[in-house]
């Protein structure tokens, strides 16, 4: 991990305990009772699914690279810590946290060709560029101009060369990593530990599924297998391959958090539960019917 | 937002302008004073609007951007503070601590005023604490690549302090080679070679370059290599540094591939041979140590080591921070290691401390103190525009 992630703003403002994080959020929606009432939502997770999928289409045609996908994706998440999602118009912010993200990941795109892809995806309702514009100044100033965020990217690429992952783990792992972002993992853990989740899950759940989504019973034998780490230690030949031996011989000593890395396997395994729920009419219907209230 | 962008925090509520301090092509810097319990003195930089006269948001360049984000993530006593960032009815304010004075207007102060050189142990402290902020800089992935004795803030503590980051980018794991999107970077004085050369992916060494250049400013007043820039052509394209990259061959000798084995890859290297046909003077180069030696001579500095020399070892920093291939020049870490700063007394952590010099204060102009509606930034005024203490033009191009 960079020295720097210890001083980040990051960590200092933007990394919560899981009760404060529930607590900011139940004073914002105790502010806005009425309209949370008037306006159920679905699990936050399929919103976040809803995010992610939106945001994709937006950033394929663009060939938007995926850490700033991430950072735009670790903004909106940030953004409604602040401010009660009934209040905006998601699509909006959506548009907005990539257009910002892309200008601080060095993959500038031009306003026009934002707003003219927001359009081009979802018909949106924001017609003009200054719609965007006024709507970074929102976003920047709920984030406190604290823009600049730290992925586990970058761990795992430091992982990777000390366990010489093969290839599909490697990508395996990496996909992971990006589905944490839709779970509250990236406010409430060092990139380093989902690195190091996302590594052990890459090794262990043998790489031969496809498709990005894994099984929730491989991530639960994952789990089983690092709750064993502690007992490992002393274990003789408990019958763990050499390589998965390595790596749980390097936890046992790391000063890594387990306990942390077991929450955040535990997460995922949720997050893949409830992924099978999914229905993205659900979601896309519950957002407009608020956007439309207000219109 | 349904209901718009509503400021939470007001300039001039917050602050009281006192004037105007200076207009770059970033926009203006006012000097302030702290309103209803804010204590103290203040820099307020307004960021231009994209267009000028621009009435509604455009979207905030990328290079405001990447300054309002440097500036609330850092935080070392060497580089200037941040206060706070205040965004209001289009338009961006970052407010800095205040610093009474910058190395522009030291040196000038010595050259044209005192006429008399910089005390040593000034010079030493000076760099010491230049050093310590561009160490953490370069820890925290952050390359300032606009180093020059304008950017350079003093407090009249003799607190030095790394200003004006409107330039500088993270550099772990470029997206894009870091050439990209920048036409030009660094004013062209303080330029080090392989950009002159065109390096496609340079590091954190072209701001040691720059040191080194400043390191040779304070000992004999004026710049080492005070090349004549080249504009762009019409069609864009960056020109060589012709003038420039001659300056520096005419004091340090032709660069070789013994020395710089990678130097044949530069973009521009065969520009270098076109450079050495015709000009006698580059084949007999002055010398880094005749430089060195004629520059202690004229400034009255004895030779040898003492506290009121920089001596020998001053000589090795120069050298070693102005070395040609990046990958040998002295880091910022190893610079802080160097004799230089290892032998004889410590360096003050006061650059002032044993001397009596009265610097003078920062000029500031009264004419404009209305920060919210003044005349827009870019129209000609009668302020001190940016780098213009002793005459020079501004140097820097206008990011694309």
């Amino acid at each position: 991990m960079a020295a720097n992630y210890w001083e980040s703003t990051q960590r200092k403002f933007w990394t919560f305990t899981r009760q404060d994080l529930a607590q900011e959020r139940k004073k914002l929606e105790e502010s806005e009772r009425s309209l949370v009432n008037a306006f159920p939502m679905p699990d936050r997770r399929h919103l976040s699914i809803y995010f992610s999928n939106q945001l994709t289409k937006m950033a394929r045609p663009l060939a938007i690279r995926q850490q700033a996908m991430a950072t735009a994706q670790v903004y909106v998440r940030r953004f409604y810590t602040k401010v009660e999602i009934r209040r905006t118009n998601p699509l909006l912010v959506l548009a907005t946290a990539l257009y910002l993200a892309c200008k601080m990941e060095e993959c500038p795109q031009h306003i026009r060709i934002i707003l003219a892809e927001a359009r081009h995806c979802w018909d949106a309702s924001f017609n003009d560029i200054s719609k965007i514009g006024e709507c970074e100044f929102t976003l920047i100033s709920e984030l406190n101009s604290q823009l600049i965020v730290h992925h586990p990217y970058r761990s795992l690429a430091e992982l990777q060369t000390q366990f010489q992952l093969t290839q599909e783990e490697n990508s395996l792992a990496w996909s992971i990593i990006n589905d944490h972002y839709l779970t509250d993992l990236p406010l409430l853990h060092a990139p380093h530990v989902i690195a190091i989740t996302a590594l052990i899950l890459a090794v262990v759940l043998k790489p031969t599924q496809s498709g990005y989504q894994l099984h929730a019973a491989g991530v639960a034998n994952a789990l089983q297998t690092l709750s064993n780490v502690g007992n490992a230690r002393n274990a003789e030949g408990p019958g763990f391959p050499p390589r998965l031996q390595k790596l749980i011989d390097w936890l046992a000593e790391s000063s890594v958090d387990i306990e942390a890395v077991i929450e955040c396997t535990q997460e995922l395994i949720s997050l893949y539960h409830v992924w099978d729920d999914y229905q993205e009419k659900a979601v896309k219907d519950a957002i407009a019917k608020f956007v439309k209230a207000r219109d | 937002m349904f209901s718009g962008y509503h400021t939470k925090k007001r300039v001039n509520e917050r602050y009281k302008i006192v004037g105007f301090i200076s207009s770059g092509t970033y926009g203006r810097v006012y000097k302030a004073e702290g309103r209803n319990g804010r204590v103290g003195e203040f820099a307020i930089k307004k960021f231009k609007p994209d267009k000028e006269g621009e009435l509604q948001y455009s979207g905030i360049s990328q290079s405001a951007i990447r300054e309002m984000a440097l500036c609330t993530e850092l935080s070392h006593p060497n580089v200037v503070h941040t206060v706070e960032i205040i965004l209001e009815e289009k338009c961006i304010f970052i407010v800095f601590e205040y610093a009474e004075h910058d190395l522009l207007q030291i040196i000038h102060h010595h050259n044209q005023t005192q006429r008399q050189a910089i005390p040593a142990r000034t010079i030493k402290s000076i760099l010491y604490q230049l050093l310590q902020g561009l160490l953490y800089l370069h820890r925290n992935w952050t390359m300032h690549r606009d180093l020059k004795p304008a950017n350079i803030m003093v407090t009249s503590a003799g607190k030095v302090k790394i200003g004006d980051l409107g330039l500088a980018r993270l550099f772990y794991k470029p997206l894009h080679s870091l050439f990209t999107g920048d036409k030009v970077v660094v004013t062209i004085w303080y330029r080090a070679p392989e950009l002159l050369l065109g390096a496609r992916h340079y590091t954190p060494a072209v701001d040691l370059w720059a040191v080194g250049c400043i390191f040779a400013e304070l000992l004999s007043l004026r710049p080492i290599f005070k090349g004549e820039e080249a504009k762009m052509d019409s069609k864009k394209s960056v020109p060589f540094q012709r003038n420039q990259m001659q300056k520096i061959v005419e004091i340090l000798g032709m660069p070789s591939k013994e020395r710089w084995p990678l130097l044949a890859a530069m973009p521009e290297f065969g520009q270098l041979s076109s450079l050495a046909a015709g000009n006698p003077r580059l084949h007999r180069p002055q010398g880094l140590e005749n430089w060195y030696q004629n520059c202690l001579k004229n400034n009255q500095y004895p030779p040898g080591s003492s506290v009121d020399s920089p001596g020998p070892e001053g000589f090795l920093l120069l050298q070693q921070l102005l070395e040609y291939d990046p990958q040998k020049r002295l880091t910022a870490e190893k610079a802080l290691q160097h004799p230089y700063f290892t032998t004889g007394e410590k360096p003050s952590d006061n650059c002032f401390e044993g001397s009596k010099i009265k610097y003078p204060c920062r000029r500031v102009s009264s004419e404009d103190n209305d920060i919210r509606t003044s005349s827009l930034p870019g129209t000609k005024r009668s302020g001190l525009p940016d780098d213009s203490l002793i005459g020079r033009p501004a140097k820097r191009l206008k990011e694309k």
